[in-house]
């Protein structure tokens, strides 16, 4: 498998191409800096130009697993590691909002072994992590069909969300059972509950109505669209992920499946961000 | 400041410099690597790249950066290269419309009105006649995007209230995602998913690509359209043919 930096691997040019300065320094810290900026710094990375809201695409657990011979549900739980530690760097280096893409619309088609291993698994994992992000201060939100989830997984992320509301140093979102298209779908039919109420006229809607309306404006407290998205394992899609939020996301596709998804690679797609030419004028996101 | 600690600043500095120029030399080398593969592509020296299959690809979709999209003549070079490779459906798209103001004329000057009538496409199409190859092309904006969903759900919901009069105020609404297609089909903005979209710019994103045709598209970006190659698109088209999707299964 050829690296994930390599644009014949991933279809892109290569960085340097796009680059506008030149190649990265490693600045030296400076006196007075905050630990964070240091430890980034370090890192090469400059705190004031890192993604405020980073999305990341978890693809490639069964892949993994496979490639060592090993049922799926050893790739998943590899996977939660990855998921686990990416939450941790994100609250270090001072990332505001992280939303991941667990499970999509369309893996319900997927075993039922597999699909109740998940669901298994996304319960232990808010139950467990709830005391780690009360601590950290790291809100949960669950955004997606939570009608086709298990009644005990809707139960585990209600008290979540309720334990952790009031955090506010890292908002993490857990897309389950999600679609982009349904979101959107859903949106429409809360203005249309608006209409209805006579809150809003239906000619009044428009882009900023709508937005409001959608999962996300209301699960990432003021960071809706992320800065930064990230696909592990080679694909070059979104699969229904975040159609609207992701307009002007940077786009990172890394070879690396998920489940060996650590620092660096999070640093490489972060210090790719960064040498970006990303100037959008004013434009309204 | 004592020797030794002069000797071991520029002696780091040396060294800083000597990484620079590393850095440098490898970006640089790397740089020249791909143009030449793309120039060879180009000749058709690689059997690969002459004998691939583009079937699976129906819908193709290229989004330019605003800055390089008024420039007429890469976009006009592109469009025949495209053609030229056998692509029969483009859809080009910048988000402040530059491309569909500057075809304008052209297209309404040569609207074809059956050529998009199966496709569900708005009125922004033209028959593009390349190298004795014809290619529809259809020109999309922000407009198409983000404010065109929103005037679908407004359309949404006027049929909704005024269709029915004796719309209960308790009743639960429900749209389906269908609705909300055929919603755009009705005010111009629908249009097939593209297969494989093509990102010109300094940035990679979309850019407001229209959202609702965006599931499953796979996405590439091919840096600055002032340096695009022939070659790269070729090696594009061919790395998308290799690919394979289980949309989640």
């Amino acid at each position: 498998m050829l690296p994930s930096h390599c644009p014949a691997a991933t279809h892109q040019l290569p960085t340097s191409a796009c680059r506008r300065t030149s190649p990265a320094a490693l600045p030296c810290p400076r006196a007075g800096a905050s630990p964070v900026a240091e430890a980034l710094l370090h890192r090469g990375l400059r705190a004031e130009s890192l993604p405020r809201h980073v999305a990341v695409v978890m693809d490639g657990n069964a892949r993994w697993a496979r490639a060592r011979g090993l049922p799926s549900s050893v790739g998943h739980e590899a996977g939660r590691r990855a998921l686990e530690e990416m939450v941790r760097l994100s609250g270090a280096w001072g990332i505001r909002a992280l939303t991941a893409f667990a499970f999509s619309n369309e893996n319900w088609s997927r075993p039922k072994v597999e699909v109740d291993f998940l669901m298994g698994l996304f319960e232990q994992v808010i139950h467990d992590s709830v005391a780690n992000f009360l601590r950290e201060g790291i809100r949960l939100r669950v955004i997606g069909d939570r009608s086709r989830l298990p009644v005990s997984l809707q139960k585990i992320s209600r008290e979540a969300e309720e334990a952790t509301r009031n955090n506010s140093l890292l908002n993490l979102t857990l897309a389950i059972s999600y679609s982009g298209r349904r979101e959107i779908v859903q949106a429409c039919r809360k203005l249309a509950e608006k209409v209805q109420r006579k809150a809003l006229r239906a000619e009044d809607i428009d882009e900023a109505l709508f937005a409001d309306e959608l999962a996300t404006g209301r699960a990432s407290d003021g960071f809706p669209y992320p800065d930064l998205l990230i696909r592990t394992s080679g694909e070059l899609r979104l699969s229904n992920f975040l159609l609207w939020q992701s307009a002007y996301s940077e786009l990172f596709f890394t070879d690396t499946l998920w489940p060996d998804f650590g620092e660096a690679d999070y640093l490489e797609a972060l210090s790719s961000f960064q040498s970006r030419d990303r100037r959008f004028g004013e434009r309204k996101l | 400041m004592s020797r030794p600690s002069v000797i071991i600043n520029l002696t780091l500095g040396l060294l800083w410099f000597i990484v620079h120029l590393a850095i440098n030399f490898f970006s640089l080398w790397s740089h020249l690597i791909y143009n030449i593969e793309y120039y060879l592509i180009s000749f058709g020296l690689f059997p690969k790249y002459r004998k691939f299959q583009l079937e699976r690809l129906k819908y193709l979709a290229v989004v330019v950066d605003i800055r390089e999209a008024k420039n007429v003549a890469k976009i006009k070079q592109l469009l025949c290269w495209l053609s030229t490779i056998g692509v029969k459906y483009v859809c080009l798209y910048d988000i402040d419309g530059v491309l569909k103001k500057t075809f304008e004329p052209a297209i309404n000057g040569s609207r074809d009105v059956n050529s998009g009538s199966y496709l569900d496409v708005g009125a922004n199409m033209k028959v593009l006649t390349c190298c004795q190859k014809e290619m529809t092309v259809e020109y999309i904006s922000g407009s198409d995007g983000k404010e065109g969903i929103a005037k679908a759900a407004n359309l949404l919901c006027s049929t909704y209230f005024n269709g029915d009069k004796d719309t209960c105020g308790n009743d639960e609404i429900v749209f389906t995602e269908a609705d909300m297609s055929g919603a755009l089909k009705a005010i111009g903005c629908g249009g097939p998913e593209p297969d494989l979209l093509l990102v010109y710019g300094p940035a990679r994103c979309h850019l407001g690509f229209p959202a609702w045709r965006l599931r499953y598209t796979e996405i590439m970006h091919m840096g600055p359209l002032n340096s695009m190659k022939y070659g790269a698109i070729v090696k594009a088209f061919y790395n998308f043919s290799k690919k394979y999707q289980n949309f989640g299964k």
